[in-house]
């Protein structure tokens, strides 16, 4: 017995507590945010540091005797001759359904008073975009529920478009108009006990605004119903420059999960303007080379490592995708800016909305000219491209015979055909905000001005005409668009059936 | 003060020079300063500043710092000594002081690494925890 206990002794006095090697470093300066460590000397590139008291920095520039780190958080309680500790850890941030609902902070902290984040999964903020072989090519589409995008400028699932403007031209509301679209698909398939449906879940970025505008934004989402299948991630202008450069790269975090786990996910970043100044902002108190408009050398790689997130990715490799909108505010419409260029070369196509046709009255500002979309044609369903082909055409020829018809008066009956028709289909495009239309409308609506159903009804009178058509159909005819949603294209017959039903309509009118 | 980039530069040449077999060698060190206070460089007080932040971080490198609570043992100073060079080598200098604010333990630091065994931290790091 008392063998045991001796070797037990000795088991005891021989067990040693293990001390962890940790490296550590002496903040020398620190202001605007920032500051420089000296030693750190095992400090890696975007580690989390230390600073105590639950401040937290990140390495950006390593230098030969000191690292610069930004701060997250409260810096003004940090002093010279502070000790500053490495994690060996990059920045997490929460990710997960959990998050749906709620409004975080750029580090995934709850700041909307409903209490902690449950959940236990966490992804880096900074990751590498996935691979090649990764990827697959963009067919699925994301209705956005405004009709002039889905028919002429379509997204797909996994693509990135660039929403660009002056300041309030609806650029936001484009992509509030979209989540607000993708929550009532979400809730229609769910309701329809639609198995083959895939959601599609929002994170809404807002990236230096006024905190009154992002509350304003929360209330329209909570108001339609669409904050449930929401992250909010926000980093308010009042917040530090800091937080503000990381935001995108936290909702991008949020976004990947989706991905990576058989969802679909639309992320919008409101707006990268906005972020390109707020990561100017960072370098320059960095002390890092400046370039043009003294933004850093690295911005593009800022913008397009973020955007390079956005991916649709193959079934072995997550099954899911993350569609971005990211929104770039123009200075009196100049798209040719440094910013503004870089996006454009960086995304798949841009929605570009115009000053004077908002205040024209053609709401969503959508210029027909300068918006493309590169890749979402493939994604579009064929019903939408039998009614949709040659809308875009028909309004450019409209533009071009408006601008020289001014001239003359006395035209031949082509041309004020054409003129005609022109006028109604802006007037179909016009649509009120935080009011997306379903797939099937839209067709039937499109329809209607192609096969020249509106040609007989006055321009002034046409937007009455089409706003009182959808409530006919989604009140009378749900059968009809229910049957253009499931058969997904417009044969002979169903094509008889909407005349019918648009003729029917007519007499009432 | 600022520092150029040209001073560092410079700094940073005359501290190799210093150099003898990969090591700082002092008298070699002592003859630099003491002809760039002679000759009076342009940006010489700049020069100055920065080699001697190289020298202080080079002699924090090569030093280390150990306090414990209470005065070590002859047996504990060689074993923390013979423990240190295992893993930096021999030419490590040491300089020991008691710290009672400690509580407990020791902590040892070499240029930035750090073993902190000391109850202080340990029950800092529990407080934390909470």
């Amino acid at each position: 017995m008392s063998n045991l206990l001796q070797e037990i002794e000795a088991q005891i006095a021989g067990a040693k507590t293990e001390v962890a090697k940790e490296n550590v470093g002496i903040v020398r300066e620190t202001g605007d945010g920032v500051a420089k460590i000296e030693g750190l000397t095992g400090a890696m590139m975007n580690e989390m540091l230390d600073f105590g008291n639950g401040v937290t920095g990140l390495a950006l520039n390593l230098e030969e005797t000191e690292v610069g780190a930004i701060i997250l958080g409260d810096f003004t309680g940090i002093h010279e001759g502070q000790e500053v500790k490495a994690t060996g850890k990059l920045l997490q941030v929460p990710v997960g359904k959990s998050l749906l609902g709620r409004v975080t902070n750029a580090l995934g902290q709850a700041i909307d008073g409903k209490g902690d984040i449950q959940g236990d999964t966490t992804y880096p903020v900074e990751k590498i975009a996935p691979g090649i072989v990764k990827r697959k090519s963009v067919d699925q589409p994301l209705q956005t529920g405004i009709l002039a995008i889905d028919a002429m400028i379509p997204i797909g699932r996994g693509q990135r478009e660039l929403i660009i403007g002056d300041r309030s031209t609806g650029k936001t509301t484009i992509g509030i108009d979209a989540i607000i679209n993708q929550s009532r698909m979400n809730k229609a398939a769910e309701a329809a006990g639609d198995k083959d449906y895939r959601p599609v879940y929002s994170i809404y970025v807002a990236v230096g605004q006024k905190r009154s505008n992002v509350a304003q934004v929360i209330n329209i989402l909570e108001e339609a119903g669409a904050l449930e299948h929401t992250i909010v991630v926000a980093a308010t202008a009042s917040d530090s420059a800091t937080n503000q450069y990381l935001a995108p790269f936290t909702g991008a975090a949020m976004g990947e999960w989706f991905m990576d786990n058989g969802m679909d996910a639309l992320i919008i970043y409101d707006d990268l303007s906005k972020h390109a100044v707020a990561y100017r902002q960072v370098s320059l108190v960095l002390k890092r080379p400046s370039g043009r408009e003294a933004y850093p050398g690295d911005v593009f790689y800022l913008h397009s490592r973020l955007l390079e997130r956005s991916a649709r990715v193959g079934e072995k490799y997550g099954d899911g995708s993350l569609t971005a909108m990211p929104i770039i505010e123009t200075q009196a419409g100049d798209v040719s800016a440094y910013i503004p260029t870089n996006v454009i070369s960086i995304t798949d196509g841009q929605i570009f909305l115009e000053g004077d046709l908002f205040y024209q009255g053609v709401r969503p500002a959508v210029s027909v000219g300068l918006s493309v979309s590169r890749v979402g044609s493939a994604a579009q369903i064929k019903a939408m491209k039998q009614v949709a082909g040659t809308v875009k055409l028909d309004l450019a020829q409209f533009r071009e015979l408006a601008a020289f018809a001014q001239f003359g008066s006395d035209l031949d009956e082509k041309t004020q055909q054409q003129l005609d028709r022109g006028k109604r289909i802006v007037e179909v495009f016009k649509q009120n905000q935080y009011n997306p239309l379903s797939v099937p409308t839209q067709i039937v609506t499109l329809w209607a001005v192609q096969n020249g159903k509106f040609d007989d009804v006055d321009v002034e009178r046409a937007g009455e005409f089409k706003d009182q058509l959808r409530e006919y159909l989604e009140t009378r005819k749900k059968e009809l668009l229910r049957k253009i949603e499931v058969e997904g294209k417009l044969g002979d017959e169903l094509e008889a059936e909407v005349s019918d039903s648009i003729d029917e309509f007519k007499k009432t009118f | 003060m600022k520092i150029s980039r040209q001073a560092q530069r410079e700094a940073k040449q005359l501290f190799q020079t210093c150099h003898i077999d990969g090591k700082l060698n002092d008298d070699r060190t002592r003859e630099a300063v003491k002809l760039l206070l002679e000759k009076k460089p342009r940006d010489f007080v700049a020069i100055l500043s920065h080699l001697h932040r190289l020298i202080k971080l080079d002699v924090q490198r090569r030093t280390a710092d150990v306090q414990s609570a209470i005065e070590l043992n002859d047996n504990q100073l060689t074993e923390v000594r013979e423990s240190l060079s295992k893993i930096y080598g021999n030419n490590l200098n040491y300089t020991f002081t008691k710290n009672p604010e400690l509580l407990g333990g020791m902590r040892v630091k070499v240029g930035s690494d750090v073993f902190d065994g000391s109850v202080l931290t340990r029950l800092s790091n529990l407080e934390e925890s909470f």
